[in-house]
């Protein structure tokens, strides 16, 4: 069932997939795979639900002028990086 | 084909709409509207589809065929609305004048320094709506475009108030819309249009008018993600009165701020009825106000006559879009869909 994810990125596709109502299972979701359009075939919208997600469930804060946006929200593997390595910073 | 011919007419062609643009604001208004009378005949006989549209909707909204003359002024308001564009955005001294109702609880919203979402329809002036900007000093509004129709008035509207660039929304990138929510939360307002499909969109259905027709997924999914209130807003064209045009700018409560999954899905889908019944409110308040000049109650893809590419609520085309909510409604928050 696992397709090569790590356990914190299982955590962060079960967000995804709760969040967002999602159909697919958690633990199917190619860490690799683009999440925006191609691939997991999310669109804006979804985004915003992801990014809402994460601030509710781990206090962080995904702001329109970050740089790093366009990778942040590569992959579910990036996603779950950018997450893990703000809660570092502030010691979440 | 609906949908070709309402795009073919919003663009024209620069050279003709920028011509009458200059010509409006420089005879005025009250001989640019003895003007918009052969043009207006010119559109009314050239667009079969638009008549046919158009009797569709009379159809549905009074349960007879309505007569030319009807059909005729309805294209006529059209036309009025578009020529009191120019003059709205130039701050002419032939701008319209407005009645205001109901913008109370839009500003009980901001006092609290809460934004709010006005979810218009193509019913009335948009343009005009987007005077909801002056009302109180220091309001910021921005507009989330559809798609890419209008291209060409928006360059004459960007032209006209140079500060309108700023005001339209790209969505051009996953993290677009986070932008508009730090909008939102800074007391901003944001306006987009509910009722209108394109191809390949994920719909939802609802009663109007009598009937079940389809509305875009997308604006409610939207409003819902930005969890803010929601408003219906439209400028309805009321006619002159002693010289002066009028037009009335109304807001209407639609529902507060979205909850997270899974209410979610029982706001939107109650967002999507009630939108469909104050829009057919104002329908049958303003008849002529109505500009879809298509059969609204037909499928959207059943419309298109080439199928093209799904588009996804950005606009664009997409390779995976979503299928048609068919019979769900948006009781059922999203179809099958990720990795297969």
């Amino acid at each position: 069932m696992n397709s090569g994810q790590t356990e914190f990125e299982r955590e962060i596709a079960q967000l995804l997939v709760s969040s967002l109502n999602l159909t697919v299972e958690a633990g199917a979701i190619d860490p690799e795979a683009p999440l925006f359009r191609e691939g997991l075939g999310l669109d804006s919208i979804d985004m915003l639900e992801i990014a809402l997600a994460i601030s509710q469930h781990y206090g962080i804060q995904l702001r329109s002028d970050d740089p790093d946006n366009a990778v942040i929200f590569a992959s579910l593997r990036a996603l779950a990086g950018a997450i893990g390595a703000r809660r570092t910073e502030t010691g979440r | 084909m609906a949908q070709a011919w309402f795009e073919k007419r919003e663009r024209g062609s620069h050279w003709s709409l920028r011509t009458a643009r200059t010509l409006a604001l420089r005879l005025g208004r009250r001989t640019a509207r003895v003007w918009l009378m052969p043009v207006t005949a010119y559109f009314f006989c050239a667009s079969r589809e638009g008549r046919a549209g158009l009797r569709h909707y009379y159809q549905a909204l009074d349960g007879r065929r309505p007569t030319l003359a009807r059909l005729f002024r309805h294209f006529l308001t059209f036309a009025r609305t578009i020529l009191d564009r120019a003059y709205l955005l130039a701050r002419h001294r032939d701008a319209p004048h407005y009645e205001i109702r109901g913008f109370e609880a839009v500003t009980s919203c901001l006092d609290r320094g809460q934004g709010a979402i006005l979810l218009g329809a193509h019913l009335g002036s948009f343009e005009a709506a987007r005077a909801a900007a002056f009302l109180r000093p220091g309001l910021k509004v921005r507009v989330i475009m559809h798609t890419g129709v209008s291209r060409t008035l928006n360059e004459i509207v960007t032209a006209l108030r140079p500060e309108t660039r700023e005001s339209v929304v790209r969505l051009d990138g996953p993290a677009a819309l986070l932008g508009v929510r730090e909008f939102l939360g800074d007391g901003g307002l944001i306006g987009l249009m509910g009722d209108r499909t394109v191809e390949g969109e994920a719909t939802y259905p609802a009663e109007f008018l009598g009937a079940t027709a389809r509305f875009p997924m997308g604006p409610v999914r939207l409003a819902a993600a930005l969890r803010a209130p929601v408003f219906f807003f439209t400028a309805l064209y009321r006619g002159p009165v002693e010289g002066i045009c009028r037009y009335e700018l109304v807001f209407e409560p639609l529902c507060g701020p979205a909850p997270d999954a899974p209410a979610r899905a029982e706001w939107m889908r109650q967002l999507g009825e009630r939108y469909a019944q104050i829009l057919e409110k104002y329908c049958r308040l303003a008849p002529d106000n109505w500009f879809n000049f298509y059969d609204f109650w037909q499928t959207p893809d059943a419309r298109a006559s080439h199928p093209r590419p799904g588009r996804d609520p950005d606009g664009r085309e997409c390779v995976r879009h979503r299928p048609p909510l068919d019979g769900c409604g948006v009781a059922q928050d999203r179809g099958a869909r990720g990795p297969s």
